[in-house]
């Protein structure tokens, strides 16, 4: 009686039925070799469980678990909006402070149209964000500007990336097939000057790190935008 | 919290493993374990009650790596002629940060074919019933099986452990 490989594995594994069970249980027991494959394959996925097994033990990094938080506390603050409580004023900027690309997505925030949009995938810029880095010059903004633009610099495949600063948004965004594809994001709280001064040096660390060859100066800018930020 | 949020914080240790065994790297890994979970906070209405929150986290995922292998070798491409040594230099910088990290099993994984190792990983690494990991990559049982059976073979050479 011949035993293909298939089914010796997925009874390795337990996933044969009791009569399937049977019929190879016979021929292992006629057959050592059999016996020692079956013992291999559970050697192995022992092994490779046990290897990453670990991982599931480690601390789940932070950002990925406000991720989650945040997505809760948002919805639970549009529904309190909604029944007209107020929340203690601390909570709410609290809450701004920590926001993540997660909340930023569509959800219930104020943030009406969505800065960006998920295009399949990618965050691409949109509505006034969008308007902002095609158009806004970081040499000549004007003051009150809702989105301010900060450094223009090609990053290392050549694509020209602008950073920008909006009043619950901050980030990096690339330009790549006609969108603006945002690399890095970070929460913008307008009243906190702590976070904004700490948000402002990650930004800046973040964007040296994509630099090819530092910013662009205010003439190149303006050449970048003229000639479609190709 | 509602239900929902609490599966999903319950299920992230889970995640960063299937995410580090699919990527190999843990800024890889952590990465796509951030996009996963945009993409469903995101499209949660869609996430039907009474169906498994782990399968569906499990399918989103490995859809999000899929693409971003493709982009990524959609963009060597692209830059290939002008910047291959730089290309070549983060490929490399990327295997010994992965080899560093993930030892002799993280090389053998990483020397399979994506679609022995997203079978290998779903099944091996994540306990997932063969029923289930099919159902997940959406092919049929016997080309899972097919797929695990030369996955192992070709771990258990590069491991040494012959069947």
């Amino acid at each position: 009686m011949t035993i293909d490989p298939e089914t010796l594995m997925a009874y390795a594994d337990g996933e044969l039925d009791e009569v399937a069970a049977k019929r190879v249980e016979r021929a292992i027991a006629e057959d050592p070799a059999l016996a020692r494959q079956v013992e291999a394959h559970r050697a192995l996925r022992a092994r490779i469980a046990g290897h990453f097994a670990p991982i599931a033990g480690e601390p789940v990094p932070e950002r990925l678990r406000t991720m989650i938080g945040n997505n809760a506390a948002s919805i639970d603050e549009a529904r309190a909006r909604r029944s007209r409580w107020t929340l203690p004023r601390g909570n709410i900027a609290a809450m701004a402070a920590t926001l993540v690309v997660g909340l930023l997505v569509g959800q219930a925030i104020d943030l009406n149209p969505a800065p960006v949009a998920d295009r399949s995938g990618t965050l691409v810029a949109q509505a006034g964000l969008e308007r902002a880095l095609d158009t806004q010059l970081a040499s000549e903004q004007p003051s009150g500007a809702a989105t301010r633009i900060g450094l223009t610099f090609r990053d290392k495949a050549g694509a020209v990336c602008r950073t920008f600063e909006a009043q619950a948004l901050a980030g990096i965004a690339c330009r790549v097939d006609g969108a603006w594809q945002v690399r890095q994001m970070m929460g913008a709280e307008a009243q906190s000057t702590d976070y904004r001064q700490a948000g402002s040096a990650e930004m800046l660390a973040a964007a040296e790190a994509m630099m090819a060859d530092g910013p662009l100066d205010a003439d190149a800018e303006r050449a970048a935008r003229d000639g479609g930020w190709r | 919290m509602r239900a929902f949020e609490r599966d999903l914080l319950a299920l992230l240790p889970r995640l960063r493993r299937f995410a580090l065994s699919l990527s190999r790297s843990t800024a890889d890994g952590d990465d796509l374990c951030q996009a996963a979970l945009e993409r469903a906070l995101n499209a949660r209405g869609q996430w039907q009650e009474g169906t498994r929150l782990d399968s569906w986290m499990y399918r989103i995922m490995r859809n999000l790596w899929i693409d971003e292998t493709r982009a990524r070798a959609r963009r060597d491409r692209t830059f290939a002629p002008e910047e291959e040594g730089l290309n070549v230099g983060d490929a490399g910088d990327r295997q010994i940060e992965a080899a560093v990290k993930l030892g002799d099993v993280g090389r053998a994984m990483d020397r399979l074919p994506p679609e022995q190792r997203e079978a290998i990983a779903l099944v091996l690494v994540e306990g997932l019933a063969y029923k289930e990991a099919a159902e997940i990559l959406d092919i049929p049982m016997g080309t899972l099986t097919s797929r695990l059976v030369r996955g192992r073979a070709a771990l258990m050479a590069e491991l040494g452990e012959a069947a």
